[in-house]
C-alpha cells in the first residue's frame, strides 16, 4: 500500500487536488457568498506590486499615446496643408474658368451682333517696349487673318492687323502712335481721326474748331476708312483742347477697351457690318 | 529551494502581467494565459508533489483575481497538470514543436473543463458562446508565447540549480 502511494504520489496528489477544487467550486456555486479563505490575503499581498506595475504601464502607455497622437496630428496637419494648397489652386483655376467663360460669352454675343465673318483669337504676347502698343495673337494667314484686318472686342475697337504670319499675327493697337481710326462724335457727328498717344491713351485730331465736342461724348467708328465697321465704340472724350488760334481742336479720348487687360479678340475676315448700328 | 524561489518570482511576474498589461493588449476578449503555460511546464518538467500543488496554486491565484467561483480555475489547472504529467510519461514531448502543441491543447482542455463545470453547476446563460468564440484565439496566443516562457523558466531553473550547487 505504502509502496503504491509512494510510486503514484504525484498522480494521487493531483487527483486529491482535483477533488478539493471540485468541492470548493461546488460549495461556492451553491451560495451567493464568495467562499475564498485566502483570496483576501493574496490580493493584499499583490496590491503593492500591482499598483507599481499599473503605474508604470500607464506612464509608458500615456507617453506612447501622446507621441503617436502628436505624430498623427503632425501628419494630419501636413495632409490638411496640402489639401488647402490643392483647394486654393482649384479655387483659382475655377475662378479663371469662370472669368474665361464670361469673356468668351461676351465675345460670342459680339460675334452674333455682326453680319460677316469673324475669327476669334487669343492674345499670346505683348510688346516688350513701352513706346509701342502691339500684341501678338494666335491666328494667322492660315486662319483667314490678313494684314489691315479690323480687330474688335465686346467693348469696342482694339486695333488692326499689322503683320500676319501663317499661324500668328501682330496687332497694332489704337493706342499706338502709328495707329489711326476714322471716327465721329456719336452725338454731334463731328468727324476726326483717333490716333494713339504716347501716354497709353488716344487723341482725336482734325476736329474743326466749330464742331460740337464735349467731355463725355462717345466716339465711334465712321466706317469710312474701309477697315473698321461703322458704329463700333472707340472711346470717350476726357478733355477738349482748343487753342487761341487755329482752325482745329483736339480731344483726348479714353479707349473703351482696357487694352492692357484683354485676352480674347475677334478679327474681321473680309467685310463685316454691325447688325444694329450704334446711333 | 532557490529554484522554488525563482519559480515563485516568475509566477508573481506572470500574474502581474496577466492582471495589468495583457488585458490592454487583448484581441477582442482573448488574452494569453501565462499561468497556464507555467502549469504545462510543471506538468512536463516537475513530476513531483510540489509540481501538482504548484498547478493547484496557479489555478487558485487565478480564481482569487477573477470574479469566477473559487475552485473553477484551480480545477482546470489541476486537470491540465494531471493530463500533461500522464502524457509526458507515455509520449515524448520534449521538442519545441510538441511543447507548443501541448500548450495549445492544454488551453482548449482547460477552457472546455471550465465550460463543463459552469454548465453543470451554474446557470450562466449564453456565456459558453462568448467563451467558445475566443477559445481558439486564446489557445493560439498561449501557444505562440509558450516557447519564450519555457525558455525563461528553463534558464531561471538552470541558473538557480547551478548556484545552489
Amino acid at each position: 500500500m505504502l509502496e503504491f502511494v509512494r510510486r503514484n504520489r504525484v498522480g494521487l496528489t493531483s487527483g486529491l487536488l482535483l477533488l478539493i477544487s471540485l468541492l470548493l467550486f461546488s460549495a461556492g456555486s451553491r451560495t451567493a457568498r464568495r467562499i475564498d479563505p485566502l483570496g483576501g490575503v493574496v490580493l493584499d499581498g499583490m496590491r503593492p506590486l500591482q499598483s507599481i506595475t499599473a503605474a508604470v504601464i500607464d506612464a509608458v502607455s500615456g507617453a506612447w499615446q501622446t507621441y503617436v497622437a502628436l505624430v498623427g496630428v503632425h501628419q494630419e496637419n501636413e495632409r490638411l496643408r496640402r489639401r488647402i494648397v490643392e483647394l486654393e489652386q482649384e479655387a483659382v483655376r475655377l475662378s479663371e474658368v469662370e472669368q474665361t467663360d464670361k469673356r468668351l460669352e461676351a465675345l460670342l454675343n459680339l460675334r452674333s451682333g455682326f453680319d460677316g465673318d469673324l475669327q476669334s483669337a487669343q492674345i499670346i504676347g505683348r510688346d516688350p517696349l513701352p513706346w509701342f502698343s502691339t500684341v501678338i495673337i494666335n491666328k494667322g494667314e492660315a486662319d483667314g487673318v490678313h494684314k489691315n484686318a479690323a480687330v474688335l472686342s465686346p467693348l469696342g475697337v482694339v486695333g488692326q492687323i499689322m503683320t500676319a504670319g501663317a499661324h500668328s499675327a501682330r496687332v497694332l493697337l489704337i493706342t499706338d502712335h502709328n495707329s489711326g481710326v476714322d471716327a465721329v462724335v456719336q452725338r454731334s457727328r463731328a468727324r476726326g481721326i483717333v490716333e494713339g498717344a504716347l501716354d497709353g491713351g488716344c487723341v482725336m485730331k482734325y476736329l474743326k474748331r466749330g464742331e460740337d465736342v464735349e467731355v463725355g461724348d462717345r466716339i465711334v467708328t465712321s466706317g469710312l476708312d474701309g477697315i473698321f465697321p461703322k458704329g463700333i465704340m472707340v472711346g470717350e472724350v476726357t478733355r477738349v483742347m482748343r487753342g487761341n488760334r487755329g482752325l482745329l481742336q483736339v480731344a483726348e479720348v479714353k479707349p473703351a477697351v482696357r487694352l492692357d487687360r484683354i485676352e480674347e479678340v475677334l478679327v474681321a475676315r473680309g467685310s463685316v457690318q454691325l447688325k444694329d448700328v450704334l446711333p | 529551494m532557490r529554484a522554488a524561489v525563482v519559480l515563485t518570482t516568475v509566477v508573481i511576474a506572470a500574474l502581474l502581467l496577466q492582471t495589468t498589461l495583457l488585458p490592454l493588449t487583448s484581441i477582442g476578449r482573448a488574452t494569453p494565459d501565462l499561468l497556464l503555460i507555467i502549469c504545462v511546464y510543471l506538468g512536463l518538467h516537475q513530476h513531483t508533489v510540489a509540481g501538482a500543488m504548484g498547478a493547484f496554486v496557479l489555478g487558485y491565484l487565478q480564481d482569487a483575481f477573477s470574479g469566477s467561483v473559487v475552485g473553477l480555475n484551480a480545477f482546470g489547472m489541476s486537470l491540465v497538470f494531471t493530463l500533461v504529467y500522464l502524457t509526458s510519461q507515455r509520449l515524448w514531448v520534449d521538442n519545441a514543436i510538441s511543447k507548443v502543441v501541448v500548450v495549445f491543447l492544454a488551453s482548449v482542455l482547460k477552457t472546455g473543463a471550465i465550460l463543463v463545470l459552469i454548465a453543470v453547476f451554474l446557470s450562466a446563460g449564453n456565456l459558453w458562446q462568448t467563451v467558445v468564440q475566443y477559445l481558439l484565439i486564446e489557445a493560439a496566443l498561449a501557444a505562440v508565447l509558450s516557447p519564450a516562457v519555457f525558455a525563461l523558466l528553463t534558464l531561471t531553473q538552470r541558473v538557480a540549480v547551478a548556484e545552489e550547487e
